[in-house]
């Protein structure tokens, strides 16, 4: 292929062509979620917005707010506008709380999987812990074994515990469905710096947690932001778990609350404005991870895809 | 206490958070979900063994075959569709061309989404009056004269819907591993097929895509492995609908579980999964091992 024949405005109109065809998607949600109502719902849609408005988001995320005015207000102002319209929708939630719920989750399940991969990591490859080999192997089992099949048991677990409806119950599950690939990753990590550096450290006279949080950690930051990716992925985008594990309205996960707006809703319009609001919002924590993390975000989710 | 055995004890304690979670949340449900397959579970009282009377009433239920029938069809038919927009858009990324980086990133960003929320998206752009796609494909003919379409109105169309989403949202993955799989190939093999005057399809039929084989195998089990455990984009989309002819086994599964409360015969279709998955990894795995 030589450059600037006439195989490579093909290369570049197929590319292009699709780089539209995979954005379109989310495009589309972005523009419709800023739709006014009278040009989202219509039957010749236009490609981008006449009209910006961002009642969606304000309705989605500040629903508890709206219900209260509601309340209060008398009845002939009920007629008008927004106030009526939000009595149809949600089923009396927001998408404020279930944020929240998920963002805890995931904030915790990603410092304690660094936690203790970082430990379990360091403690098998650096350290002469007793059968090493045989507790790596144990701990990279659960791949061969998907928890989507022990959700049964699962459940029966966290209610013998009395941690269903609880983010601890959430964030346990995760990270220790996070085992196998962060043991491996911060393994491969520590793996590769140089013994004569702890020895140094050691020399100094230096704990063992000093010399991981000093001299280890920071050469292995690689491996650490992989990990660390890959528990935001798995926290912040479950479904399953967060559907099964969490019954009470008040620790609703963000993607099932949204699940709610979707089945809901008489009123048509407002239902496809908050739901792509909804999926915008469930979206930009992720994406800005993966604008900023891109190569660890690749490596983190084929690597659980490819493990060893 | 000797140095060696100080290091010893710090050590265990270091790996015992990741032992203890292991323990607890892998291997004792691990065993008790076999352990809940033979037994009946009534919503007061204790459990009482019944032996394989939860496989027995899985198997005769209509439902678990349906389900596993449709489980099978959606693989089958998802798994061409992924492969074949992941291998061109691999074959794209790997031309030594100017942007590469920049289209690998943008064919991946889908994956990045969760299904959840794929779902959710692809929701509006099917929806029935308003949305982009019936739009389309209603301007293109489809729907009839009173352009009156509905994705969801047959489970067949319901799950090719669901497909596209499916593709849109997953190949990114296999994208990834398939490139890796092509840098791996060496210039030479190209240069010598060049140099036997082969054109540019013959050489990625009888080059490319053969020394690819091991990626391509991997690609294969892994969106065979993960279509069967199918759930979000079904419940989300079709709620199983219509009449139920887009329920994947997960689905049932959780169906049997928390809505009619059958805790043993669930744990028992749990059981199944596992053993199909677990198969499927041991393939897996040994593939990656053998070409790696």
């Amino acid at each position: 292929m030589r450059r600037y024949s006439s195989d490579w405005y093909w290369y570049y109109a197929i590319n292009y062509t699709l780089v539209i065809i995979i954005i379109f998607p989310i495009y589309w949600t972005l523009i419709s979620s800023f739709k006014k109502p009278s040009e989202l719902i219509t039957s010749e849609p236009t490609f981008y917005p006449h009209d910006l408005t961002l009642q969606y988001y304000d309705q989605i995320w500040n629903f508890d707010r709206l219900k209260r005015l509601q309340d209060t207000e008398s009845e002939d102002s009920e007629s008008s506008g927004v106030e009526i319209e939000s009595k149809f929708r949600l089923d009396g939630e927001g998408v404020k709380r279930p944020f929240m719920n998920s963002a805890i989750v995931s904030a915790g399940t990603i410092i304690l999987t660094i936690i203790v991969c970082t430990l379990g990591g360091y403690a098998l490859t650096v350290l002469n812990t007793p059968l090493k080999n045989f507790f790596f192997l144990l701990v990279i089992l659960p791949i061969l074994i998907p928890g989507i099949s022990l959700i049964i048991p699962l459940y029966k677990l966290l209610k013998d515990l009395g941690l269903t409806n609880t983010h601890l119950g959430l964030i346990l599950i995760h990270t220790c469905g996070m085992l196998p690939l962060g043991i491996f990753m911060m393994r491969n990590a520590f793996n590769s710096i140089p013994s004569s550096l702890r020895e140094v450290a050691m020399l100094e006279g230096s704990s063992e947690l000093k010399i991981i949080t000093s001299v280890m950690l920071p050469l292995a930051i690689p491996g650490l932001l992989t990990v660390m990716v890959f528990a935001m992925y798995v926290s912040w985008n479950d479904y399953i778990y967060a559907f099964i594990f969490i019954n009470s309205p008040e620790n609703t996960m963000l993607n099932i609350s949204l699940m709610k707006i979707a089945l809901g809703g008489s009123q048509f319009e407002m239902k496809w404005g908050s739901l792509t609001a909804g999926s915008i919002v469930s979206f930009l924590p992720i994406i800005i991870f993966y604008t900023f993390l891109q190569q660890y975000f690749v490596r983190g989710v084929t690597g659980s895809a490819v493990k060893e | 206490m000797s140095r060696l055995r100080k290091e010893q004890l710090v050590g265990l304690l270091m790996v015992s958070p990741a032992l203890i979670l292991l323990a607890v949340f892998f291997l004792y449900p691990l065993v008790n979900s076999f352990y809940m397959s033979f037994h009946k579970w009534p919503l007061f009282g204790k459990p009482k063994w019944v032996g394989l009377d939860n496989y027995i009433f899985m198997f005769q239920d209509e439902r678990f075959w349906e389900s596993l029938k449709f489980t099978f069809v959606y693989t089958l038919t998802v798994t061409p569709m992924l492969f074949v927009v992941a291998i061109g858009t691999a074959l794209l990324c790997n031309a030594k061309a100017w942007g590469t980086t920049f289209f690998r990133s943008i064919y991946f960003l889908p994956v990045v989404m969760s299904f959840a929320t794929a779902s959710y998206v692809w929701l509006w752009l099917y929806s029935e009056m308003y949305g982009v796609i019936v739009y389309a494909l209603e301007f293109f003919g489809f729907g009839g004269e009173n352009k009156n379409l509905n994705v969801w109105k047959t489970g067949t169309s319901s799950m090719w819907a669901v497909n596209a989403m499916v593709t849109w949202k997953f190949s990114g993955i296999q994208m990834i591993i398939l490139i890796a799989g092509l840098q791996a190939i060496r210039d030479d093999y190209y240069e010598a097929s060049k140099l036997m005057g082969a054109s540019r399809w013959q050489t990625i039929w009888n080059v490319t895509l053969p020394l690819l084989r091991p990626s391509i195998a991997l690609a294969l089990i892994l969106s065979i492995a993960g279509s069967i455990q199918a759930y979000e984009q079904f419940v989300i989309m079709t709620r199983g609908g219509p009449s139920n002819s887009t329920k994947t086994l997960v689905m049932h599964t959780v169906d049997m579980g928390f809505d009619y409360f059958k805790l043993g015969p669930a744990a028992s279709l749990g059981v199944i999964i596992m053993i199909i998955l677990f198969i499927l990894t041991v393939i897996q795995l040994r593939l990656f091992r053998k070409n790696y």
